[in-house]
């Protein structure tokens, strides 16, 4: 045991725990540096009570704050992915879409001419489809030919040439 | 730290890792855990509530962003401690915090925190007592170097072992113990004083 009494030295070495047994010893016997220790332990013990209390009244001042983007960090990251992926996608289909659309768009213009072509016919032709089987009546008015002869009301004659 | 030494001797790492890994994936609980020793400790370094808050915030993002980089060779409070040490350090050398560590005008006031400590059994000379020594230790460990300071608050305040100090601080145990040494020298001067 030492006889003399702990140096400053030591006596932070006891405070930080790193005591030999024999300053240990020297300590249970000297009140003196019992004393020193003690009091430096104290004034610490005060410093880290005051640090917690400031901390955690400081802490319970200040809410926390949402963590990044979302639980994990995850769903920010996949999002960013998620759109970089489709706009990609729409980039890269767009060339489709608009080659696609083309052909539809020239097979209505054919059909358009098709059906305009079909109404001018309609229209050039002098008589009315509806009334087309009556252009096969001939008037006998002026002539008489073969067939039977109906006399009209009017006092016209219409010869059927089946 | 050495529990963890004793694991990797024994072969046992790889779960430990595991774990360690499982932990910083979820960030949410790594901020439920030590979100609180990590603010204590940049806010007992910087003594600015707003710069603690944001350096905090820095540390978990920072830590998230490095998850893949983390070896297990410590814990995991020991490695974002030693991401806040890194960041703290950046905070205290930036222009702003030196412009208003000058101006002196986040300077706490020891006495206002000393206040509520006092215990309805403590006699007003005791508390008297205990606030000018208060006032005297809070005032020195904020003049303290910035590495002792930061070895003092992990020792005393967050109780951790020096080797646990000198891996989050990048420090030989020496130099960490030398810091402690040259700390205490320091708080028992402010004590005498007060004597």
């Amino acid at each position: 045991m030492k006889t003399t009494h702990l140096s400053a030295w030591e006596h932070e070495e006891c405070v930080l725990g790193e005591a030999t047994p024999e300053m240990l010893g020297h300590l249970t016997e000297c009140a003196p540096c019992r004393a020193e220790v003690a009091r430096l332990e104290h004034g610490v013990a005060v410093y880290r009570k005051a640090a917690l209390e400031w901390s955690s009244e400081c802490l319970v001042a200040r809410p926390q704050r949402p963590h990044m983007a979302g639980k994990n960090g995850l769903p920010a990251v996949a999002l960013r992915w998620a759109i970089a992926a489709a706009v990609l996608l729409v980039l890269a289909l767009l060339p489709f879409h608009v080659g696609s659309r083309r052909p539809v768009q020239r097979t209505a213009e054919i059909s358009d001419d098709v059906l305009l072509q079909q109404v001018d016919e309609q229209v050039s032709v002098s008589v009315p489809a509806s009334m087309e089987s009556l252009t096969h009546l001939v008037s006998t008015e002026s002539s008489s030919g073969a067939g039977a002869a109906t006399a009209a009301p009017g006092g016209k004659h219409i010869v059927q040439t089946n | 730290m050495e529990a963890l030494e004793q694991l990797i001797h024994a072969g046992q790492l790889s779960p430990v890792r595991d774990r360690m890994a499982a932990e910083l994936e979820d960030v949410n609980t790594l901020c439920s855990t030590y979100r609180s020793r990590i603010y204590r400790y940049a806010l007992l370094s910087l003594r600015d509530p707003d710069l603690a808050e944001s350096v905090t915030q820095d540390c978990f993002l920072k830590a998230y962003k490095a998850r893949k980089e983390f070896r297990g060779d410590c814990s995991v409070a020991t490695w974002l401690t030693r991401i806040a040490t890194n960041l703290i350090r950046d905070a205290t050398r930036s222009r702003k915090f030196q412009f208003w560590k000058a101006a002196n005008s986040t300077a706490v006031d020891a006495g206002a925190i000393a206040d509520r400590l006092r215990s309805p059994g403590l006699s007003p000379e005791t508390f008297l007592m205990i606030k000018e020594e208060l006032r005297q230790l809070w005032d020195t460990v904020a003049t303290l170097p910035g590495q002792q300071r930061s070895v003092f608050l992990l020792r005393f305040v967050e109780e951790m072992e020096v080797l646990e100090i000198a891996t989050a601080m990048g420090l030989h145990v020496g130099t960490v113990k030398s810091h402690l040494h040259r700390a205490l020298t320091a708080v028992r001067k402010a004590m005498e004083g007060t004597k």
